[in-house]
């Protein structure tokens, strides 16, 4: 039975790794009528790179990733290091308030933002997808960061106090150095989440700030083309780059929690 | 970590620093879902048109066969999704929790990596896989097996929503079993516990918060998924998702789309008190054991 079970969760990493290793191979693929395999060619990497509209939407999603990110892991950060350093009253309370989006199926979160901004009369654009953005990154920035400063050893900030440093000086000179990994992995993961999100957007883009993912999926709706398979596979590259820069070990802990 | 004689003005400005969080959440999280919590009750004008007032239509409207239909559909496909996410994440998080230290990381990694990949690219790779002359066709017709395209088909969605959903049900159920005591299972062989009880008593109940969460990160969210019943299921069965975006964007009925939001929306709620009265009466009676 264990072995049994050995092997269908090996065959599971075949299936994590099955779609993968097909949008790799067919994104060379010289044939353009069908899928079948024809030969080898950078065509497509070509095209993807000539297709406006694409790189158009390409620079929405950056700036949109972009502005978003840096709003969430500042915000983040304040909000963690009041909630891991000082003892404010209430600390499960926001915690609590701010792992709502966490919760909130995005859905739900996409539609009441889509009524609030139309009854404040904000048009749709890159106002609205910020804010909707920050929303659901907000999170992820806060938990990666209260993780990381609730793992420091205190007695590191005690011993620079004891130095006689001001607490500027500890902050500036002994925790932002320390946190500064979990500072870009806070960022990095708040853009690629922005980067890749296609609920929140459907609602709050607006005519002319069409997000990738949203230019994305009104090509495939027509049918799915050789370019998009290029595309796929230098998205995929691109997450293994985060994967690498936020660090394995660091990673564990955000999706698996610390070390027992 | 805490400093235990903090000052009076540094917890001030410990609340100061966490207004622009506090803000975000109340104006772009709490206002709108009360809004639409509000629109919910709304009366509608024919071309659905929020007029404001009271009503219970919206609720009634949505147990029409048509929109009941989606309703019943989508909870199945969501209650299977949850149900294989869980099963499948907890051999596979069983798997990896049971490697050597060095080889856990690197099969974590292998399962970050696809759920770190663009949702969209994740999704449009099944129709690269599984399209006409794609490899999967192309290996049935090697073997002498004639089958047309399996895009559209049901069988697309339901493997596209279980590698959409996966990973978010492996971590939780890898760090609860990540905290069990390796040396149980030692003792439970030799007791001489066998393969089924040594999951039944042990693992199963010690990952049981994993579990938990794992059942709740996926059961709701698969129904408001509209991405993958357009792309792999042609349209033809539309889960709640899809029923929402159309309401909103296409039919513009808010009060009917808000109350089928609210229905979501209290659906999610109802399972994140069950996980936590689950989880509550665990931690009791482990306490009450000790």
């Amino acid at each position: 039975m264990e072995r049994l079970n050995s092997w269908i969760a090996r065959l599971v990493f075949v299936f994590l790794y099955l779609p993968i290793a097909a949008l790799i191979v067919y994104s060379f693929n010289s044939s353009e009528v069908s899928y079948r395999f024809d030969g080898f060619t950078f065509r497509w990497y070509a095209e993807l790179f000539r297709d406006q509209m694409l790189l158009e939407s390409l620079r929405t999603s950056a700036l949109v990733g972009v502005i978003a990110a840096v709003l969430a892991t500042v915000i983040g950060f304040l909000s963690a290091f009041a909630l891991v350093r000082f003892r404010v009253k209430g600390r499960a309370f926001f915690v609590g308030a701010i792992l709502i989006p966490l919760i909130v199926p995005e859905i739900v979160l996409g539609v009441s933002l889509l009524t609030v901004f139309s009854s404040a009369g904000l048009p749709t654009g890159i106002v609205t997808l910020v804010l909707g953005h920050v929303v659901i990154t907000l999170p992820l920035a806060t938990l990666v960061l209260m993780g990381a400063m609730s793992s420091l050893d205190p007695s590191l900030s005690e011993a620079a106090t004891d130095l006689g440093a001001s607490p500027w000086v500890t902050f500036r000179r002994v925790l932002f150095p320390l946190l500064r990994p979990s500072i870009l992995a806070a960022f990095l993961l708040s853009f690629t989440t922005s980067f890749s999100n296609i609920v929140i957007s459907t609602f709050t883009a607006g005519v002319g700030t069409t997000t990738l993912p949203l230019r994305i999926y009104s090509t495939l709706r027509t049918g799915l083309t050789p370019e998009l398979n290029a595309l796929g596979t230098l998205l995929v590259v691109a997450t293994l780059g985060v994967i690498l820069l936020v660090g394995v070990a660091q990673m564990r802990r955000i999706l698996a929690g610390p070390r027992p | 970590m805490v400093d235990v004689n903090t000052p009076r003005t540094s917890r001030a400005a410990g609340y100061l620093m966490l207004l622009p969080a506090v803000a975000v959440i109340a104006l772009l999280v709490i206002v709108p879902m009360v809004v639409i919590a509000r629109d919910s009750f709304a009366v509608s004008d024919p071309l659905g048109g929020n007029l404001g007032g009271f009503t219970l239509d919206n609720y009634a409207k949505l147990l029409d066969p048509v929109y009941a239909k989606t309703l019943g559909y989508s909870l199945g496909m969501a209650a299977l999704n949850a149900v294989v996410c869980t099963v499948v994440g907890y051999i596979v998080a069983h798997y990896i929790a049971t490697r050597p230290a060095k080889t856990q990381p690197v099969l974590l990694v292998l399962v970050i990596i696809p759920f770190l990949t663009d949702f969209l690219v994740r999704t449009f790779a099944w129709i690269t896989l599984l399209g006409s002359g794609g490899p999967f066709i192309s290996l049935l017709r090697l073997v002498g097996v004639d089958a047309p395209s399996l895009v559209p088909s049901q069988l697309a969605v339901t493997l596209s929503l279980l590698y959409a959903f996966l990973p978010v049900a492996v971590f939780p159920i890898y760090a609860s079993m990540r905290s069990i005591d390796p040396s149980l299972k030692e003792a439970a062989a030799d007791l001489g516990a066998g393969w089924w009880q040594t999951h039944a008593r042990i693992f199963v109940p010690l990952s049981a918060s994993g579990l938990a969460s794992s059942v709740m990160l996926t059961f709701v969210p698969t129904l408001g998924v509209f991405v993958i019943p357009v792309l792999l299921g042609g349209g033809k069965d539309p889960l709640v998702g899809n029923l929402i975006v159309t309401l909103f964007t296409e039919f513009r009925n808010e009060p009917l789309g808000a109350a089928l939001s609210m229905v979501v929306l209290v659906l999610m709620l109802l399972s994140v008190a069950a996980a936590g009265l689950i989880l509550r009466a665990r931690s009791n009676r482990k306490a009450g054991a000790v």
